[in-house]
């Protein structure tokens, strides 16, 4: 067969138009499967019990379900807030130390498992208690027992007026099937767990993802979408490609200085989902480190922090906080509801002046470590120059994340930022970051308080202790408003800013609700889809 | 033969017992635990010390050390620390994205880069050899992570032609994802194996017996192609050899920009973590092939030229 040069050119345009029409499609996606794009190399588990990685828990938000929830969207700033979910009601006892849940009838779990009972739900605890990641919620659980097959029991070490948020609404404690773990076996468990949430899982692929379909038998309103894919690509670059081409509806974002306005530059129409406040950003003082140990060293590093331009400079996702927790949170305080000797409004003058008096009149040079991921290196950089303008010249050595977490648990910092993730619990971070049961060891065996408060200065055990007693909730705030107020005083921790967790959303996919706030997760059950 | 391949694996022996060692220390001194890593800087110190106890991190270094080589020994490199996956199931389910990448971008690497050596070198100091350094030249200086971001920009994302990430499902769909990352690494290599190829032939080309095939009145496809492109194999061969490696350890970036499954990437990712074991296992793996990559140039260059087998 022959092919004129006319007929070759004609051939040629009409592949060409071929391709053209295959344009759009190689990344095109159905209206009824929402793809989301996770910034991390690959899931671990899908067992909400044991899950480490943070990313892992969008795919087991939407499979698993607790006994209490809050709205969609929120976290619940109060008890009061949490909204019936597998339990349809609860009690405490007067201590807070007994507490009762009546279970929802008639709540079945994915793959035909049958029906959630009291069993289930004591198993999931006591599996959580004595293997679970999070041991530390659970530590204060003495006991859960089923009271019939419809209610179970929890008892406590300790009263726990918040017991709603420490620990029933935790990943951690999310209700499987002991059924389905008898006969699947512990260790296929971890990739194949089954809940009772609106999605259930269908595929778990270490390096691609989790896939998910709708859970036909769910107690609620079904899913109006039926797949959810969580699909993980660590690279920036090629996450951000797949979100504009339309492989995937949403990503998580970076959260660094100006992520989001480059993003609207290259799509005006992407919509961006954050929970404020995220994450909260502190940075702790080494009271161990001369000159550090003296408190107009501290206050002046406080004045020389212009802590609403570090919030200002993470915008939009970025927030103040004038002491450890937003002021809409528990606890919480606006600037002006402080004492003026506690409000450090940015004063590098002061801050120089407090230096002079502390014995350091041309300032002072030392290290600090700092990890190079973006959330960490943007903030501590800005610090940095703030600092140098008062004459506090921080050497910061930036390094691997994992190699920074390891050197600050060896206490090799003296500055050290830490981001973590808080519900509105303000002793969970207290706990974490100020107790002398935290403090941090040589040998990489102590905790999370870099400061030494509490071992090389009072702290604040004694305050945090009534806290943990408390039976009202009164108590445990006034308890934990002195608390802000005594670490205000001391410096050992500043608060320096929040950063919201970020989604940044194709503008076809409606998730039925605005996020406002909550964990870095949320559910996909509401939202809808247009082609 | 035989002889001489079961030799030449036994010189590589303490090659790959050095790689080991040197990639169990390097790991243990480099800053950061497996086990904050894997529970998190919020995990309780008992948590730490009961993962550590697990993962056989709490016994001293050096039976630490003869653990894994033990493991290694027997092919098993134990579980990952993050997942709980067996390292050896993690590889197996890894390496075939990266060699199917590798030889992809090798194929069109010398499908590309011979005739163009062989253009500039027919053509010396014309402007088809002008073109061919230049290009050479652009191939060298690009990064190819950059050049692969650029590719997913243009023909993934605006003209939409190629998937935007993953390895695809079934055949023709792997091939449909692996055209761009391929290219993306074969380009690199095309501009190597063109200058070699040009290097090689005018080498050749300017020998006494191609004058005398020209003198007899050899035609000119006969005399490039037979006597020159064929002579000028050896050092051909060799370039292709190293070329194949770093087309394996090029893949690393590769696998990343387009998030395709892969040895790469299944390293970066353990790096991150602090996972030992799948750390080790890939490195093994990847030692293992190079070993193998030389063995098979050296059978390469028994064929290509007859007088290595005779010496």
């Amino acid at each position: 067969m022959s092919l004129k040069r006319r007929e070759f050119l004609e051939l040629a345009a009409a592949a060409t138009a071929l391709s053209a029409v295959g344009i759009r499609t190689a990344n095109a996606q159905s209206a009824d499967v929402i793809r989301i794009g996770i910034a991390a190399n690959g899931p671990r588990t899908s067992d909400p019990n044991f899950t480490t990685q943070g990313s892992d828990n969008w795919a087991t938000e939407q499979m698993y379900e607790q006994l209490v929830r809050p709205e969609d969207g929120d976290f619940a700033t109060t008890p009061d807030k949490y909204v019936p979910t597998l339990a349809t009601e609860w009690k405490s006892s007067s201590d807070a130390k007994t507490w009762n849940f009546k279970l929802r009838q008639g709540v079945q779990f994915h793959k035909g498992y049958g029906e959630m009972t009291s069993e289930d739900v004591v198993f999931s605890y006591k599996r959580a208690i004595a293997d679970g990641t999070n041991k530390t919620i659970m530590s204060n659980v003495a006991d859960v027992v089923a009271k019939g097959p419809y209610e179970v029991e929890i008892t406590l070490k300790t009263p726990d007026v918040n017991l709603l948020g420490t620990t029933i609404f935790s990943n951690n404690t999310a209700i499987v099937s002991k059924k389905a773990f008898d006969k699947i076996g512990a260790e296929k468990f971890m990739t194949d767990a089954v809940g009772t949430g609106p999605y259930e899982l269908t595929r778990f692929d270490p390096q691609w993802g989790e896939a998910m379909k709708r859970h036909e038998g769910y107690w609620g309103t079904k899913a109006k979408i039926a797949s959810v894919e969580c699909v993980f690509i660590a690279d920036t670059t090629a996450r951000t490609l797949a979100l504009l081409s339309g492989n995937v509806d949403m990503i998580e974002a970076v959260r660094a200085p100006g992520w989001v306005d480059s993003m609207l530059q290259r799509d005006p129409t992407l919509q961006f989902d954050m929970t404020q406040p995220g994450s909260f950003n502190t940075l702790h003082i080494n009271l161990n480190r001369k000159p550090f140990d003296n408190i107009k060293v501290r206050q002046a590093v406080m004045y020389a922090i212009d802590r609403h331009a570090v919030a200002n400079a993470l915008k939009p996702m970025g927030g103040f906080m004038a002491g450890l927790q937003p002021d809409f949170f528990p606890a919480g305080f606006k600037t002006e509801a402080l004492p003026a000797g506690l409000q450090y409004k940015y004063d590098p003058a002061k801050a120089k002046a407090l230096l002079a008096e502390a014995g350091f009149p041309n300032g002072l040079d030392f290290d600090s470590n700092c990890s190079q991921r973006e959330d960490y290196s943007s903030t501590m950089l800005i610090v940095q120059e703030q600092l140098r303008a008062v004459g506090l010249r921080m050497n910061l050595k930036i390094g691997d994340h994992t190699a920074y977490h390891a050197d600050n648990r060896s206490d090799k910092n003296t500055l050290a930022m830490h981001s973590s993730s808080y519900p509105p619990i303000p002793t969970q971070l207290y706990f974490q970051q100020l107790s002398s049961k935290s403090e941090v060891k040589s040998d990489g065996k102590g905790g999370g308080n870099y400061s030494h408060y509490g071992t090389t200065i009072p702290g604040i055990d004694p305050l945090l202790d009534q806290a943990l007693q408390a039976t009202d909730y009164k108590t445990y705030l006034d308890a934990c408003q002195k608390i802000e107020l005594q670490v205000l005083r001391d410096l050992p921790l500043i608060g320096l800013s929040t950063l919201a967790f970020t989604v940044a959303r194709n503008k076809r996919v409606n998730l039925g609700y605005p996020v406002k706030s909550g964990y870095a997760r949320w559910r996909f059950h509401r939202a809808t889809k247009t082609a | 033969m035989t002889r001489y391949m079961l030799l030449r694996l036994a010189d590589a022996i303490p090659t790959i017992w050095l790689v080991l060692t040197l990639v169990f220390i390097a790991m243990r001194i480099l800053p950061g635990d497996p086990a904050i890593a894997a529970l998190g800087d919020a995990a309780l110190p008992e948590q730490l010390a009961d993962f550590r106890a697990k993962m056989g991190l709490d016994v001293p270094l050096w039976q630490q050390y003869f653990n894994f080589l033990y493991g290694t020994l027997s092919l098993d490199f134990g579980k990952s620390y993050m997942n709980g996956t067996p390292v050896l199931s993690l590889i197996a389910r890894n390496l075939p994205y990266t060699i199917e990448l590798t030889i992809a971008a090798m194929i069109i690497g010398v499908v590309v880069g011979i005739p163009l050596g062989v253009m500039a070198a027919v053509n010396r100091d014309k402007l088809p050899d002008t073109g061919v350094r230049i290009f050479s030249l652009v191939g060298y200086a690009i990064p190819d992570f950059y050049l692969g971001a650029l590719f997913l920009i243009v023909f993934a994302l605006n003209l939409g032609w190629f998937p935007i990430n993953g390895a695809g499902d079934g055949f023709l769909d792997r091939v449909h994802h692996i055209i761009l990352p391929a290219v993306t690494l074969a380009l690199v290599k095309a501009a190597f194996i063109g200058r070699l190829t040009r290097t090689s032939l005018l080498e050749v080309l300017g020998r006494d017996y191609i004058r005398t095939a020209r003198a007899k009145g050899a035609r000119e496809p006969r005399v490039i192609y037979r006597h020159g492109l064929r002579n000028a194999l050896l050092p051909l061969t060799t370039g292709l050899g190293l070329s194949l490696l770093a087309t394996l350890s090029g893949s690393v970036a590769i696998e990343l920009v387009f998030n395709r499954p892969g040895i790469g990437r299944m390293l970066i990712q353990s790096m991150t973590e602090r996972d030992y074991g799948v750390i080790q296992g890939g490195v093994v793996v990847l030692a293992l092939l190079v070993v193998l990559i030389n063995l098979l140039m050296d059978l390469v260059y028994i064929v290509v030229d007859p007088r290595i087998r005779v010496k």
